[in-house]
């Protein structure tokens, strides 16, 4: 191979991300005709949190590299417009709003190479893990106000605290392997995860029995490339490359509906309580929420561009959508 | 090509670099043959990342905790207690030593803490009653294994934070297997006792041990508290009883202590109970780090801070054995030992990074299972390479040198990663008392002022009881999995 | 050789007074560790108010008691090696292989100051701690976020103290090797506190 790709998650391989490197790795194997070879480093082989992969990008001893949000807050904290609350209502429109060519995309592309003074390229965003809800050991929450008092765990980052507490909740800041023992022994009460994490961390055996499908953050997943391997490459086989990125983007959106299926299965299998609000708690929550919003664009670097280019593309998705809707059910 | 970097790390091992620069040195000179400069960067990024973490900073915690229990005169109750339950035996002394270290064992992290510490109260007072020193300090050297393996351990929080295993749970996995080698030990001292006609025994109870007073109502009040919390937790109580009836069950259960202890006052001495009250200050550390992390109160790190936040309180306002003057050697000295571990830490994790981007574990594995499929075939092996390994490298950096190359081997077998990694920390911490290289030889050495050929020689039979119970450990994963099973921390 | 002794003498004792300061440091380091955990513990069971900030202090403390601390020990002959085959050569040769060893230690120790400076000027010191501020007014009312760049100095200055040691220890084999060894000033032995 003219090119070696290498490539890290630091999840593990049940993990979306994990899915996605394979599509990617498989396609862009494939279309190069060998000339492109990608090498994979599941979990922390190589480097163990966001600030240290992205310093690996940047530098170029990591050529790919999948982060949550929170883990590229650091160096990009405009990138935790993402976990901003029931800001998108579904899917669909999350997908429309991540394509690659929406003004979203646009500038959030141009904002990490800005802030990484062209060192890192922000190649696409897709899913890992569906949509965080707020999941607790205590009892069904149907309202903001069943929040009151619950301890939730976040990780250490101002956005999902300020979340928490808007909600009446007090945030606990818990390492993430520490959870399952925190759950089971109340040092927290509840978390903000998608399903698919609640069962592969089977938190359910820790007392983890009340979801409350609210769905109040999409759980992107950035992946970032090293600019200057990218550029190194001829035209044709950059071309290949964002088309991979394409097909990865695909395959992490297709994944957790996927895996989800089973995911709430065993969860209601195992005795868990699953609570879909209705569209007025979902409101209600969402009025709760909205502290976050002003404490987002007023504190964050970066913050009011990101906000404005997120709610400007959803509401051009959802006109979209909606318009394509109305045609398809004529 | 870059797989040679694993030998080159044995050379530069066995000629004496230390650990650390070999650490670095040899992947970092097998990147630069190999053309991967940008690597090199990894390296050094991994040493300062591999440092920075929460549950590390559980060593220097215990470190503090246990140096400061030791200097507040905590190590002379422990033995008396022991004394006085042991005492007696045939071979008395030497079951006290081994009763002791056990006890010392709740409180420190360190098996060269407790040589130091209860070498130098017992391997003298063992000489005066007639046993020879060089069984004296053999005894102590082997039963000072017993301090890593049960919790807290600083090789047992290295192994977890490099494995990405829970603390907690290897915590809890250590409890029984360091009793057992305790077991194992008393049994073969009791065997010796017979065929070498060792010195016969006394009980010891110390005549007119005076308390001061806050002592005194501080261990009046702890002895009956963790008696009606024992009584308490076996109460079938509903999960929904209010707090009301909760409270009162336990002031019932408190009731109870007392009357249990007004009885037991009748059977024993004043003298007896004296020293088991001094007992009880110290030996609430074992039962509030473990206790709180049972009940989730605090994480092991936090744990090990609230067991310095307890030794400050008992050293300075209970026994007021401690003097601020103290305070800044023993910080020093924790401070300087912690952070040689917590570079290493670094630099293994580093060495990691390599050991990943050489598929060094792909290959090893590949030549391991074409030794033998079979798992007990290959955990017998392993555990003859480790004890190999024991006698020549410290459990620490072999650890972490090791397990991230053999534990993803064993674990695919089907081992569970809790119990592997006690076969592994078990078979290196005794590896600490093996000859030619053993840190708790030199210090037992050292505080016996008897060498350390002498000391090896005499230490064979006991060693021979510990690999009994590495090899039991091995094929009976209960003994280390069923507190951690039963208790939720492993699966 | 008297050339050396007399290079030596300033090392040596610029070298004592700097790493007493680390200790110093370090000393207060270990008890704010101590301290910011414990903080963590009240809040968080007694108060019910999980702090954001005590882990990352406590981890930044441990670093720099880390970079501070461990050249004292490296100094004082701490880093844990396998002396064996040293011992089991003839003096002369021993002590050639004992430089020998310092001079690969000085190879990663350079190598480690040039990446560590990279680091701590580069991409990754631009990063911000998750949770750390320092007051920029006297009337606390305006904040700074620390840069990650203050704890990765950490490690650099640990591999800079280092180097000076190794240096120290390098001239100080010289000076043995030429039969000087008796006009050295001894280093005070570590003293035994074991991690195992
Ligand atoms: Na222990
Ligand atoms: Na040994």
């Amino acid at each position: 191979a003219d090119f070696t790709l290498r490539a890290t998650a630091n999840s593990n391989e049940n993990d979306e991300d994990y899915d996605g490197l394979i599509v990617f790795k498989n396609y862009v194997e494939a279309a190069s005709n060998g000339a492109i070879e990608v090498e994979m480093f599941i979990g922390t082989q190589l480097c163990s949190n966001g600030a240290e992969c992205l310093q690996g990008v940047a530098d170029g001893s990591v050529d790919i590299f999948i982060s949550t949000s929170s883990g590229a807050a650091g160096i990009f904290p405009f990138v935790q417009v993402l976990d901003l609350p029931y800001l998108m209502a579904d899917d669909r429109v999350a997908e429309a709003v991540l394509a690659s060519d929406s003004d979203f995309m646009r500038s959030m592309k141009q904002m990490v190479s800005d802030g990484s003074g062209g060192a890192i390229r922000l190649m696409t965003v897709g899913n890992t893990g569906g949509w965080r809800n707020f999941a607790n050991t205590q009892k069904r929450v149907q309202s903001p106000s069943d929040m009151e008092g619950l301890k939730i765990r976040t990780v250490v980052a101002d956005l999902p605290q300020v979340l928490v507490e808007a909600l009446g909740a007090s945030p606990t800041p818990i390492p993430w392997p520490e959870l399952f023992t925190s759950f089971q022994t109340g040092v927290v009460e509840g978390s903000k995860n998608g399903i698919t994490d609640i069962m592969n961390m089977k938190f359910p055996d820790a007392g983890l029995q009340y979801v409350t499908l609210d769905g109040h953050a999409y759980m992107g997943a950035l992946w970032f490339m090293n600019n200057e391997k990218f550029q190194s490459m001829p035209p044709e086989l950059r071309t290949v490359v964002v088309d991979g990125f394409y097909q990865l983007q695909q395959a992490t959106f297709a994944s957790p509906k996927r895996k989800s299926i089973q995911a709430y299965e065993d969860f209601v299998a195992g005795g868990g309580d699953l609570y879909v609000p209705s569209p007025e708690e979902k409101a209600a929550f969402k009025e709760a929420a909205a502290p976050v919003y002003d404490w987002f664009t007023a504190n964050v670097d970066g913050g009011q561009q990101a906000y404005d280019a997120l709610v400007g593309s959803v509401a051009q998705a959802e006109e979209r959508i909606n318009a394509a809707r109305a045609a398809d059910t004529q | 090509m870059l797989i040679w970097f694993l030998p080159a790390f044995l050379f530069f091992l066995l000629i004496g670099l230390p650990v650390f620069f070999g650490l670095l040195a040899a992947p970092g000179l097998l990147l630069w043959l190999n053309g991967q400069e940008k690597d090199i960067t990894l390296l050094y990024r991994n040493v300062y990342n591999g440092m920075d973490s929460f549950p590390l900073m559980a060593i220097p915690f215990f470190m503090l905790a246990g140096e400061m229990m030791n200097r507040g005169g905590i190590t002379i109750r422990l033995v008396e207690f022991s004394q006085a339950l042991m005492g007696h035996l045939r071979g008395g002394l030497a079951q006290v030593n081994i009763l002791s270290s056990i006890l010392f064992a709740g409180l420190s992290g360190s098996a060269v803490a407790d040589t130091s510490a209860l070498g130098s109260m017992l391997i003298p007072a063992m000489e005066k009653e007639g046993y020879s020193r060089k069984f004296a300090a053999a005894i102590t050297a082997a039963s000072s294994v017993i301090g890593p393996i049960i919790p807290p351990s600083g090789i047992m929080i290295i192994y977890a934070y490099v494995m990405g295993e829970s603390v907690a749970a290897l915590f809890l996995a250590g409890i029984v297997p360091g009793i057992l080698v305790g077991v194992g030990l008393m049994v073969m001292v009791r065997l010796m006792a017979d065929r070498y006609d060792l010195p016969p025994a006394h009980r010891v109870v110390l005549t007119g041990t005076q308390l001061g007073k806050t002592e005194w109502w501080v261990s009046f009040v702890l002895v009956r508290l963790n008696v009606a919390l024992l009584i308490w937790s076996f109460m079938p109580i509903a999960a929904e009883a209010g707090a009301a009836i909760k409270w009162g069950l336990l002031a019932g259960a408190l009731l109870i202590a007392h009357g249990i202890f007004l009885g037991l006052r009748r059977v024993v001495s004043h003298d007896f109970r004296m020293v088991c009250k001094r007992a009880m200050v110290p030996l609430q550390t074992p039962i509030l780090i473990l206790g709180g992390i049972l009940a989730g109160v605090f994480t092991p790190t936090e744990a090990a801070a609230v067991a310095v936040a307890y030794a400050i309180f008992v050293g300075f306002f209970i026994l007021r054995s401690l003097k601020l003057s103290d305070m800044p050697q023993i910080l020093t000295n924790a401070g300087i030992t912690s952070a040689v571990v917590l570079l290493l830490v670094g630099a293994a994790m580093a060495f990691k990074t390599v050991v990943s981007l050489s598929h060094a574990p792909e290959q090893l594995a590949g030549f391991i299972l074409n030794l033998s499929e079979n798992p007990l075939i290959l955990l017998f092996l392993i555990n003859l390479l480790l004890f190999i390994v024991g006698m020549f490298l410290d459990a620490g950096p072999a650890i972490i040198i090791l397990g991230p190359i053999l534990g993803p081997i064993f674990v695919d077998l089907g081992i569970d990663p809790i119990h592997f990694a006690i076969i592994m920390s078990v078979n290196l911490t005794v590896g600490l008392a093996t000859p030619p290289m053993g840190l708790v030889l030199f210090v037992a050495a050292a505080v016996s002022r008897e060498r350390v050929e002498t000391i090896a020689k005499a230490i064979l039979p006991f060693l021979a009881v510990e690999i009994l119970v590495i090899f039991l450990i091995t094929y009976v994963p209960a003994i280390s999995m069923t507190i951690p099973r039963l208790t939720g921390f492993a699966q | 050789m008297g050339g050396l002794v007399s290079v030596l003498a300033p090392i040596g004792f610029v070298n004592e007074i700097i790493l007493r300061i680390g200790r110093a440091i370090g000393v207060v380091a270990i008890a704010a560790m101590v301290a910011a955990i414990l903080i963590q513990v009240f809040f968080r069971y007694v108060l019910n108010n999980a702090l954001p900030w005590p882990d990352e202090a406590a981890r930044f403390c441990m670093l720099w008691m880390t970079g501070l601390m461990a050249p004292t020990a490296f100094r004082r002959g701490g880093f844990v090696a396998i002396d064996m085959f040293g011992r089991a050569l003839p003096s002369i040769l021993g002590q050639i292989l004992s430089l020998f060893l310092l001079l690969v230690s000085l190879m990663v120790l350079v190598v480690a100051i040039q990446i560590g400076w990279g680091e701590v000027t580069g991409f990754g010191g631009k990063f911000t701690t998750a949770s750390l501020y320092l007051p920029t007014s006297l009337s606390f009312d305006e904040w700074h976020r620390i840069p990650r760049s203050w704890m990765m100095a950490s490690l650099l200055v640990g591999v800079i103290l280092l180097t000076s040691v190794n240096i120290e220890l390098i001239l100080r084999g010289l000076v043995t090797l030429m039969g000087g060894g008796d006009r050295l000033r001894p280093i005070d032995d570590v003293e035994l506190l074991g991690s195992e």
